[in-house]
């Protein structure tokens, strides 16, 4: 058996992407605590993310329709594992709840953070609220968590 | 298109760190046991496919680095990287080469070894938007869908149990197998670690170092090689849409396994799936997963897995023997496990199963999951 070698390799990237104009107007929104869908002409179904096309009817979207920043748990976990953080490399601590929100006015759901872990208070269909940080950035993590409404 | 069958299969012993072992020689360890049971040499092979998700390792161009090791040198090759799917996607294109008359012989070979890695760093480089600030990763998405599936179809925690101990028990009558646990419990899995409510660790399949290979041949060339050739009978795949947020309801609905399988079940004239498979090899990453496929397969009613689990219908001496390799759960290699589904569902059908064996096995059925949603439905069965 012979021993694995380890190779010493830390790296620190900067990556740079191209939004599609659907995703900049979306993140743009962010900054006024504002969400925005994009509403299927064919099928109706209103997307989050917004996107250019419909991946069902292959219709082009340009039908922006309002999204509040409530919604109801569409499916729920408490996390002891938690994963890494893409962006820092660092993790939350854990456990957290997250969940699977869908907002008023659309038809897709948002993966999220719960600002609750315990199992015996979170269920399907529970009405949750957006609570926004200080400083947004217009960027998903604008949104904290949802807070579960009681 | 021409007839195709599976005449050779060949794993390596599969491990948590196989540190005996470089990229290369694992794959060479598949490659020349595949070779050997299909009874043909390295220049025999028309052209080779190759499956790994290379982000897991760090290492770019696979096919590069570990192609020599699978007798690509020289040769035509290509690499498919779908996730979970990688090596059931790997197979269904080797199919496709040979069936079209490409090709007379085609190697495939998956291969991981997510020792070396970092496999929950490849994982988190989604769309930088929109998931990477609150990724949940394998596990944190599975427990999502499978707080939905309990809801709505009624499984329990102890049902879901019941599956990860029968593919446990199983993988020890499989000396491939990385879990060799053979005095596991419902009571272990339901008080192992939590990882995400309500998957706990004994839900879960590990991350193993591994690879496998599959000889794929035409019609007249696999009755040269092969008393049993294992026929492709049908093969069908879907894809889905990118986001989580897009498949609603998805282990329930699973409309991609559920389309992909009724496609299948029809080229192969296949009505009642659970009589008239009887073997099959599912991808099942976490315990509940295969508790919804029994419904996305038809094998049972939609509520009605959690009963085909206690009443046994899917042990090793029941009516249709799911993974009697052990599965996911018990090995998981991510770009070997699609081509392992394949090789078990293939050594059935050779009789080559040794201990884990399905007496008389003629039809098996073999599948692939990759990321939110992908799936792959393979039949094979022991005439063309």
């Amino acid at each position: 058996m012979s021993e694995p070698i380890l190779v010493p390799i830390e790296m620190d990237q900067s990556w740079r992407y191209a939004a599609t104009a659907a995703m900049a107007r979306f993140c743009e929104g962010l900054k006024e605590c504002r969400i925005e869908a994009l509403r299927c002409e064919g099928c109706g179904r209103r997307y989050l993310p917004p996107r250019p096309v419909c991946g069902n009817c292959h219709l082009l979207l340009r039908d922006w329709v309002p999204v509040r920043d409530e919604g109801r748990l569409a499916a729920w976990t408490v996390v002891h594992v938690p994963i890494l953080d893409a962006r820092s490399g660092r993790t939350r601590e854990a456990p957290y709840g997250m969940g699977l929100i869908r907002l008023d006015g659309a038809d897709t759901t948002l993966n999220h953070y719960v600002a609750e872990h315990d199992p015996s208070r979170l269920a399907i269909g529970l009405r949750v609220r957006a609570v926004w940080r200080e400083r947004l950035e217009g960027a998903i993590d604008d949104i904290l968590h949802f807070e579960v409404l009681r | 298109m021409n007839p195709v069958a599976v005449i050779g299969t060949g794993q390596t012993r599969h491990a948590r760190a196989r540190d005996d072992a470089s990229q290369p020689e694992l794959v060479r360890e598949a490659a020349a046991r595949a070779l050997d049971d299909a009874g043909i040499r390295p220049r025999d092979i028309d052209a080779v496919v190759i499956a790994n998700m290379e982000l897991f390792e760090g290492r770019a161009w696979p096919e590069l680095w570990v192609g020599e090791a699978a007798f690509a040198a020289g040769k035509p090759c290509l690499k498919v990287a779908t996730g979970g799917t990688s090596g059931t996607s790997g197979c269904i294109a080797g199919f496709h080469q040979v069936a079209s008359g490409l090709f007379d012989i085609v190697l495939v070979v998956g291969f991981e070894k997510h020792s070396e890695g970092h496999t929950q760093t490849g994982m988190t480089l989604t769309d930088p938007y929109w998931d990477r600030a609150v990724a949940s990763g394998a596990v944190g998405n599975f427990a999502l869908s499978v707080s939905q599936y309990m809801a709505e179809r009624g499984v329990t925690e102890l049902q879901a149990a019941q599956v990860a101990v029968k593919a446990r028990r199983n993988a020890t009558r499989n000396p491939h197998a990385h879990l060799q646990m053979p005095a596991i419990t419902v009571e272990e899995v339901l008080a192992s670690r939590p990882l995400a409510h309500p998957l706990r660790l004994l839900d879960m399949c590990p991350q193993s170092d591994g690879a496998c290979a599959i000889v794929v041949a035409s019609g007249d060339k696999a009755r040269k090689l092969n008393p049993r050739p294992a026929w492709v009978k049908a093969t069908a795949t879907r894809h889905e849409q990118p986001y989580i947020g897009d498949i609603d309801r998805r282990l329930i609905t699973m409309r991609t396994l559920r389309d992909a399988a009724r496609e299948a079940y029809a080229s192969a004239g296949i009505r009642e799936p659970l009589k008239e498979l009887d073997v099959a090899e599912i991808y099942e990453p976490v315990s509940y997963a295969e508790l919804a496929w029994y419904e996305a397969l038809g094998f049972c009613a939609e509520g009605e897995a959690g009963r085909l689990i206690e009443d046994g219908v899917t042990e090793m001496d029941g009516e249709l023997p799911v993974n009697p390799s052990g599965g996911v759960l018990s090995t998981n290699p991510v770009g070997a496990s699609g081509v392992i589904r394949v090789a078990e569902a293939a050594l059935q059908i050779h009789g080559r199963g040794g201990d884990r064996q399905v007496e008389g096995a003629r039809t098996a059925l073999a599948t692939g999951y990759g990321v939110y949603a992908w799936a792959d439905v393979i039949v094979l069965a022991d005439r063309p």
